[in-house]
Formats: structure tokens, C-alpha cells, sequence
């Protein structure tokens, strides 16, 4: 048990996807001008690793060596296109919001890194802790990253129709830059040097 | 000797089992969530078609168009129309009062240059047409009712001539089935 905690607890800080591993940053600055994007997108990301990881790892060792990347890739494939079915048919308007990006979790690095780098070597219990700890990691990341924007972007912040506050100069006067792409990458930078200095997020 | 070619065949129907896997699991998914997808779909629309005719008690679809009811009383149709714009397709709802008046247009979806272009969907463009004659559906430099958006000719004309084509086709098509 302590290894499932050890392999679930390392892709929230000190591996996590977006701010050390750098891995996924077209979804991420995508999505993320509102925390309800980030939420479902999330909730996508979570659902095709879960699925990948737990499937590649049970069948890691029948996997022909030189066919591993297009079954990982046809795995990937399958679990993407079912999330966009049932986003599409029981929560319209987040698939609606989500866009393009939904199908493409298809090419999101996460997804295969993790399949190559962890499923494809690791038994199925250690495969869902890591789908889970990096799932959470990058839902945290994204969760920064659209709170920023959101709130300095549109001045207030509202989670799935109802609203939580608006700023008092900002709610007159957002600053909209922060909604468009310069924006993403604005705050992307900023958070990304802010872990940094203090120390949290280490590069190897 | 056998067995190495068994070998060499592996890889090949491992990955024919895991695509024909994955297509059984995409089938079944697709069976479960079609009539879902199919009623979102149609709750768009009528949600539309509402935002078009508040009055509107029902509708019936037949030949692509759209009749709107009031209480049993035709109230007016509405129809899609596809216009080639600036950076792709543009989706149009048109909602007609009768046979040769607009009532109102509405740009389902769009991926003109934003700030430019995209300024179709904004509804002082859409009001241009409201109660403008068919025939009249062009830009004022071509003799016709509608003022094209500034620096946005080639959206407001692909707009422009969609409905215009659209609209004359599907009241022929009324017509005839009258």
C-alpha cells in the first residue's frame, strides 16, 4: 500500500505534468480561460488515463515490442472518442466549451508518456496510482492557471452558473488579455518561475 | 521454421484484436449515447427556433425546412443555410415570416478572423435583415438592402449569399408543396 501512495503522490508536486514535466501545454493554455474548461477537461484526462494506463499495464507483457506505440495509440484512441460521446450526449455545454480540444486528449504527451514510460513497465495497481496522482497533478496545474485567468481576465469568477465573487476594480474593467492566448502564456511563465524560485517544483 | 513465422504474424493479429476491440467498444458506446446526442441536438434547435418565434406552440421538420405553429396557425418557417466564409463554413438559422419576408437570421457557428469577420454573429448584423424582402437580401453597393460590417466584406457577403440562395430555394420548395 505504501507504494500505491508512494506512486500516486509523485505526479502531484514533484513530477507533476504541467509544471515540471512540461508535458501537455497546447490542452492546458487551450482550456484554461475559465475553471469550469478546466474542470471537465480534467475530468477527460482523468477518465482516457485511467483507461490507457490500466489497460496498457494489463496487457504490457503479450504487447509486441515493435507495435507497442500504435496499440497504445489505437487504446488512447478509443477511451478519447468515448469520452466525447458521453461529454457530447449528457453535458453538451461543456463539449460545446471544450471544443477541439476534446478529441485532441487523443495526441495530449500525458497520455503516452505515461502509457510508454510507466503502464508499459509497471503492474496495473502502481499504473492507477500514477493515473491518479498525474490526473490530480494536472488538474491542480490547470486549476491555477484558469482561476489567474479567470478572475483577471472576466474581474469574477463563476463555477458551472453560479457565481462565486466579483473583484471590485476588475468587475468594471477586466483586464481581457488575460482571457486571449497572450495571456495563457503570460501566466504559464509567471507560475512556472514562481515554482521555481521557491523551490517547490524541482527539475532533475 | 514454423514456429518463426508465427512469430513474425504475432504482432500483426495482436494488433487487428485490439483494433477490432476497440471499434466493438466505440460501437456500443455510440449505440448508448446516439439518441442522447439526437435529443441534445434537437433541443438546440428548438431552443433556437424559440429564441426566433417566442411565440412558437410547436414545429414540424419536413424537406429541411422548419414550420413553426402558433397554437395550429403557420407562423412562419425556418431552414438552415450553409454560407463559404473567410475561414470556412458559416452556419446560418434563417427564419422566415412568410413567403418573401425575413424575420431573422442567426449565426449558429462561425470561424471568421476574430474582431473582424466574426462580427457577423454580433446582432446588429443580424438585425439587417430582419424584414427585408428576399429578393433585396444583398449588399447596398450591389443594389440591395443590407449593410455589409466594415472590413468584413467577404464574411457579410458569404452570409449575405447564403441566405439569399437558401431562401430562394426553399420557397420554391414551399411553393411546390403548396
Amino acid at each position: 500500500m505504501g507504494k500505491f501512495w508512494k506512486e500516486f503522490a509523485k505526479g502531484i508536486v514533484i513530477s507533476n505534468p504541467l509544471f515540471v514535466l512540461a508535458l501537455g501545454f497546447c490542452p492546458a493554455l487551450a482550456v484554461s480561460t475559465s475553471v469550469d474548461n478546466a474542470i471537465g477537461m480534467s475530468a477527460g484526462v482523468l477518465f482516457v488515463l485511467l483507461g490507457s494506463n490500466l489497460l496498457v499495464s494489463a496487457i504490457r507483457k503479450a504487447v509486441p515490442n515493435i507495435v507497442r506505440i500504435p496499440v497504445f495509440i489505437v487504446i488512447i484512441a478509443t477511451f478519447v472518442t468515448v469520452v466525447n460521446l458521453v461529454f457530447h450526449a449528457y453535458v453538451p455545454a461543456l463539449y460545446e466549451s471544450l471544443g477541439i480540444y476534446l478529441p485532441l486528449i487523443v495526441v495530449n504527451c500525458i497520455i503516452l508518456g505515461r502509457a510508454e514510460a510507466f503502464a508499459s513497465k509497471n503492474p496495473i495497481t502502481s499504473s492507477i496510482a500514477d493515473a491518479l496522482g498525474v490526473s490530480i497533478g494536472f488538474f491542480l496545474a490547470l486549476l491555477i492557471i484558469s482561476f489567474l485567468r479567470e478572475t483577471l481576465g472576466t474581474g469574477s469568477l463563476s463555477v458551472f452558473g453560479a457565481k462565486l465573487f466579483t473583484l471590485p476594480v476588475l468587475g468594471k474593467d477586466p483586464m481581457i488579455l488575460f482571457i486571449l492566448p497572450p495571456g495563457a502564456f503570460l501566466i504559464m511563465a509567471l507560475l512556472l518561475a514562481l515554482f521555481r524560485k521557491i523551490g517547490v517544483m524541482k527539475c532533475e | 521454421m514454423k514456429l518463426k513465422a508465427l512469430k513474425g504474424v504475432f504482432p500483426i493479429i495482436f494488433i487487428t484484436v485490439i483494433v477490432f476491440a476497440s471499434v466493438g467498444l466505440i460501437t456500443w458506446t455510440d449505440s448508448v449515447t446516439a439518441d442522447k446526442i439526437e435529443y441534445q441536438k434537437e433541443q438546440e434547435i428548438k431552443s433556437m427556433l424559440r429564441e426566433m418565434f417566442p411565440s412558437m406552440s410547436q414545429y414540424t421538420f419536413e424537406d429541411d425546412i422548419y414550420t413553426i405553429y402558433t397554437d395550429g396557425v403557420e407562423v412562419g418557417y425556418a431552414f438552415l443555410a450553409v454560407g463559404k466564409g473567410y475561414g470556412g463554413d458559416i452556419d446560418i438559422l434563417v427564419g422566415l415570416e412568410d413567403e418573401t419576408t425575413i424575420k431573422a437570421v442567426t449565426i449558429i457557428s462561425q470561424s471568421e478572423t476574430p474582431g473582424l469577420g466574426s462580427r457577423i454573429a454580433e446582432s446588429s448584423f443580424a438585425a439587417e435583415f430582419t424584414g427585408v424582402n428576399i429578393d433585396d437580401v444583398s449588399l447596398k453597393q450591389d443594389g440591395g438592402q443590407v449593410d455589409a460590417i466594415t472590413g468584413a466584406t467577404i464574411s457579410s457577403r458569404a452570409v449575405i449569399e447564403a441566405v439569399r440562395t437558401t431562401a430562394m430555394e426553399k420557397v420554391k420548395s414551399l411553393k411546390e408543396r403548396k
